[in-house]
């Protein structure tokens, strides 16, 4: 496990980006006009995407990127037939041609010069592997959540996405969203009081673990590539059950499930508004059915399924000295204050991922940290880890963000890790 | 054994490992015992997927001890990636050596895995083993090597990487120089810059991926530090957009108040469409010198690097900005004066405020008007006596900016002022606005504004009498009530009309208010006019509905005595949703009657279903079942047919 110290210069340049980051009306943003992005984009310079992994959730997020009229989407692939075909099509429809490739391998797609950027999708267990992939093939990532399987794969994506200079969106769309990001910019600019208590929807804290299932007959590789299926994951025979991309060593080799399912929306947000990017809490601990946290700088995290107030889906809750304001996927408000509604912008209920997708291609041309860049999700991620090692061993722990340790427990620290398949490496 | 069953077993093995692991984790005793378990199932005939959930396990709590049971397995095609995982999370020498050991013996995949799990372990003896695969005719093992020896790291790896940059097959040279840039990156984090310069440079020269190529010109850059900006700004310069897109990143990591002052320089020499991308990356440094160069920016030149400018500012501004900003707003340009007006808004800090309040007094115009939405805005309090003062300013759009303002940080000592104006202007847009105003202002102060919306209700006008009474809805209370209750004897047709429709509603926000429900049913039972008996039967439904002094049976009783007098099926209805949230003996008969009528049928069961799935008093559990069993039976709803069989099961 690499304990090399996050450089400060880095974390300070992070903590300056993702401050601007809060702002939503205006992210730092340039006028179109000077990304080239205004009325038509000469096909030479639109950007060439590739789609990964595109199942349903795919297929939506792909939707988004197809609306843009600043790329077109070059190639898909899946180990997958039917999705593969279905992904075609929609892209095909769109670009009024028939030249979208398709492949089963991805590193044929990545090897492509004309594809600059990729959304991938496969799920939790090829996410962080083939995130990084493409970042060492030279491509930009927008992927899906969660976006790592342990605490080591988080640190490396970071690191990774800092060595090649490539730009990371990590599919954390809500902080792209007007209702969370201004109840972000409540917490940060102290409209809430100094903090003191952040609340988060985990959607689950049972962890578990994939396994050996016996074995069914496979079917013919165009079909399903159960090789490329697999990936990094642990070797096992073909089995239909764990066809569900998704839910397949979900967020976990070790230990998974747990909070990642909505954590990983939540607890980043939380994180945002912590200005917590480039840490983690640092004690962790199971109460009655929750999970608490607890930052270096004493602000507390609490993870709970329920007690919420009817706002929608993946709802946070943070809590200052002078008042506190809560939102959920409906893009309502509850707040201590109306007064601290008074700016609270456009409503855009239903979670669309469409501003974030359109964040991740201005970032392509100015070089910029995007809202959920590699960094922030690392983080974010490693807030997730860190929580489930705790529910899966039932007691508390303590975490060093410095070190990248669990504090004198070494069950703990086995934990932050798993191998991956061979040939697959971070 | 069917699959599902199977299926189901097998979770259940996994959900006991688990929680096995979990347990034994707390006991180490236990746990030195739970090992030598497990070590007996990898040594026994247990199939393979049982052995391959024993090594996850000793992942967690196996020790050196169970290396020697575990190495073996690294020949299994289908066990050893689980081996891995235990052999890469055991620490000690036992599972280096193992692997050590393996890494001679093994080919092709399982090697590669093997050499993947030693550069996961960063082990330095490894190193001649590493050596020695880099050069293996595999491309795959000697690109894992290379790898593997980059994370290990140290001179001995850089030696046997470096002149690999030039001599490695062409598939293998990648993973060469990401050996190069990782064993660069341990050099620098032990402070031995020299060598990590050389391995980037030797990087970037070399006939390598330009995407390696690019890794090491950052590398390079950062290893040098202030003398690395050459370097920087020849990337910023570069005609190649990937390299310009790598010297934008790094120049967001480059620390030092010369990098910035240096790039601040290197800004008006770019060409034009590249100055917004520079100056963005300059707003990420957050230095001293930066915010100088940005509001340099935002005050002249190019339109868009004018917005862009302006648009880092919230983000890094402070209150010397505020005059351009200020003269940015009250330009003509639309573009820029809002862009200037929304970071004026989130520019932060109290001095911000009050510098702002105090530049309200002299000013005129367009910049007056600007001052006045920003106090708005920002909600400055201290603003609010010239915000007031420009309520009767001559320039209409000063008074339009002075009456939203008020709305967010005016008191009701402001109620005359916008009463006052509502009465002086016949201009509709500026009535509308300064109703809303005053609206809101009346909701949040109450009956402190009784007095000065009064006027209102007594003036001929039946606009402004409308407008009054909404004011009085807001305020509430019995004062409010009576002058509603007044008005709708009024002789003018909309006034009246309004008068019903906010008594209509007004138990919606007051339900506990007895004079409004008997103002209601009054309407409800001796109205003429249609329209009017309708609000009246359903504001009263809704008092009787929302009253907390009324019992469920009271509640009854009154919407029975309410049915005599209700004709239209749309009012029934309402009334069969009011029984079915008050349950009673009573409601239950009622409902029990409506439900003769087939035009009320289903909804007089939907309730009937509420009501008794409920234990009442005066309700036998028989009366319950018949009317539950009555609707499964006649019901043509399959919800609510659901719900009635889910009641009945639920009556022991």
């Amino acid at each position: 496990m690499n304990t090399k110290r996050v450089d400060p210069g880095r974390r300070h340049f992070l903590k300056t980006a993702m401050q601007a980051g809060a702002c939503l009306a205006v992210p730092y943003v340039i006028p179109a006009s000077a990304l080239g992005a205004n009325g038509g984009v000469p096909p030479s310079e639109r950007i060439g995407l590739g789609a990964i992994g595109i199942g349903n959730r795919g297929r939506y997020v792909l939707g988004c990127f197809l609306r843009e009229h600043d790329l077109r989407c070059i190639a898909v692939c899946d180990v997958r037939g039917d999705n593969r075909r279905r992904a075609k099509d929609q892209v095909d429809t769109i670009n009024g041609d028939k030249d979208c490739a398709m492949y089963i391998d991805m590193q044929e797609l990545l090897a492509r010069d004309d594809i600059d950027a990729v959304l991938i999708a496969t799920g939790p267990n090829w996410h962080a592997t083939a995130s990084v992939m493409a970042a060492r093939a030279g491509k930009d990532v927008y992927c899906e959540k969660p976006c790592t399987k342990n605490i080591a794969q988080s640190l490396a994506l970071a690191e990774v996405f800092r060595r090649t200079g490539r730009v990371f969106q990590a599919g954390t769309q809500r902080r792209s969203l007007p209702n969370f990001a201004y109840a972000v910019e409540l917490a940060q600019t102290g409209k809430l009081g100094p903090l003191k208590t952040l609340h988060a929807h985990p959607g689950g804290l049972g962890t578990d673990m994939s396994g050996w299932l016996p074995a069914e007959p496979a079917p013919p590789q165009e079909q399903v590539d159960w090789d490329m299926y697999l990936g990094p994951a642990a070797w096992r025979p073909y089995t239909s059950k764990l066809m569900n991309a998704f839910h397949f060593e979900k967020g976990g080799g070790m230990v998974g499930g747990g909070c990642l399912e909505w954590g990983s929306h939540c607890v980043d947000l939380c994180q945002w508004a912590n200005q917590a990017d480039d840490t983690a809490p640092v004690e962790y601990e199971p109460v009655n059915g929750q999970l608490h946290a607890r930052y270096a700088n004493g602000v507390k995290l609490v993870m709970r399924n329920d007690g919420w107030l009817p706002l929608g889906s993946c709802p946070v809750r943070f809590e200052g000295e002078t008042g506190w304001v809560e939102t959920g996927d409906d893009a309502e408000f509850a707040a201590s204050s109306e007064s601290l509604l008074l700016r609270r912008g456009t409503k855009i209920p239903g979670y669309p991922a469409d501003f974030h997708v359109r964040n991740f291609l201005d970032c392509i041309k100015t070089r910029a940290l995007t809202r959920a860049n590699a960094d922030a999700a690392c983080w974010a991620h490693v807030a997730c880890h860190a929580a489930n090692v705790a529910l899966f061993l039932n007691r508390k722990v303590r975490y060093d963000p410095a070190r990248h340790e669990f504090v004198g427990d070494e069950q703990a620290n086995r934990l932050r890790g798993e191998a991956l398949r061979e040939p697959w490496r971070i | 054994m069917t699959t599902k069953k199977r299926y189901c077993s097998w979770c259940l093995v996994l959900t006991m490992a688990a929680a096995s692991v979990a347990a034994v984790a707390q006991d180490l005793p236990a746990a030195d015992a739970k090992e030598r378990e497990l070590m007996a199932v990898l040594q026994s005939d247990a199939p393979k997927g049982e052995k391959a959930i024993t090594c996850k396990r000793l992942a967690v709590y196996g020790s050196e001890r169970c290396v020697a049971v575990v190495a073996p397995l690294l020949a299994d095609e289908e066990l050893a990636s689980w081996a891995r995982i235990a052999l890469e999370a055991i620490p000690g020498a036992a599972a280096d050596a193992a692997l050590r050991d393996a890494a001679d013996k093994l080919q092709g995949r399982l090697l590669v895995g093997v050499i993947n799990s030693i550069a996961v372990r960063r082990d330095r003896q490894a190193v001649d083993v590493l050596v020695r695969k880099l050069n293996d005719t595999d491309s795959s093992v000697a690109s894992s090597a290379a790898v593997a020896l980059g994370q290990v790291g140290g001179q001995p790896s850089a030696k046997a990487l470096t002149p690999s940059l030039a001599t490695a097959p062409a598939g293998v040279r990648s993973a060469v120089a990401e050996g190069c840039i990782l064993c660069a990156e341990r050099f620098l984090a032990q402070g031995e810059t020299a060598d990590a310069v050389a391995l980037y440079d030797a990087v970037r020269r070399a006939d390598v991926p330009n995407q390696r190529r690019l890794e090491a010109v950052r590398g390079a850059i950062l290893a040098r530090g202030s003398a690395g900006l050459p370097l920087l700004v020849e990337q910023l310069r570069s005609e190649d957009e990937e390299h310009l897109g790598i010297g934008l990143r790094t120049a967001r990591e480059l620390p030092g108040l010369d990098v910035t002052k240096a790039l601040a320089a290197e800004l008006a020499g770019l060409r034009s469409n590249r100055q917004p991308l520079l100056l963005l990356a300059l707003a990420d440094r957050d230095d001293s010198a930066v915010l100088p160069v940005v509001l340099k920016a935002a005050r002249e030149g190019r339109k868009d690097l004018r917005i862009t400018a302006i648009n880092i500012l919230p983000h890094l501004g402070d209150i010397s900005c505020v005059p351009v900003l200020l003269e940015a707003a009250t330009e003509d340009d639309a573009q820029i004066e809002q862009a200037a007006t929304e970071t004026l808004v989130r520019l932060a800090g109290k001095d911000v405020d009050a510098d702002l309040a105090g530049r309200l007094s002299p000013s005129r115009g367009k910049l007056r008007r600007v001052l006045i939405d920003l106090a708005g805005q920002r909600q400055i309090s201290q603003a609010l006596p010239e915000v007031a003062s420009s309520l009767n300013d001559a320039d209409a759009g000063i008074r339009g900016s002075a009456v939203k303002t008020v709305a967010i940080i005016g008191g009701h000592e402001q109620a005359p002022d916008l009463v006052k104006l509502l009465l002086a202007t016949r201009i509709a847009s500026e009535r509308t606005e300064i109703g809303k105003t005053l609206l809101t202002i009346c909701g949040v102060h109450g009956s402190a504004c009784l007095p000065h919306v009064r006027p209102l209700i007594q003036g001929r006008d039946p606009e402004l009498h409308i407008l009054g009474l909404r004011a009085l809805a807001v305020i509430g209370g019995s004062e409010a009530l009576t002058a509603v209750k007044s008005a709708m004897e009024s002789a003018a047709p909309a006034v009246q009309d309004e008068a019903v429709r906010i008594l209509s509603g007004w138990p919606n926000k007051w339900p506990n208010d007895s004079e409004a429900g008997k103002a209601l049913l009054a309407l409800a039972v001796s109205a003429e006019n249609m329209p009017q008996h309708v609000l009246g039967l359903r504001g009263y439904l809704q008092y009787i509905r929302g009253n907390k002094q009324l019992s469920n049976d009271e509640k009854a009783a009154e919407v029975k005595d309410l049915l005599t007098h209700i004709k239209r099926l749309e009012e029934k209805r309402q009334v069969i949703a009011v029984l079915g949230e008050t349950p009673s003996v009573l409601a239950f008969d009622l409902l029990t009657t409506l439900a003769e009528d087939s035009a009320l049928v289903e909804e007089a069961y939907s309730a009937i279903v509420q009501i008794a799935a409920q234990d009442i008093q005066g309700l036998s559990k028989e009366q319950r079942r018949q009317a539950l069993q009555t609707v499964v039976d006649k019901s043509g709803n399959d919800g609510t047919k659901q719900r009635a069989r889910k009641a009945l099961a639920g009556i022991p």
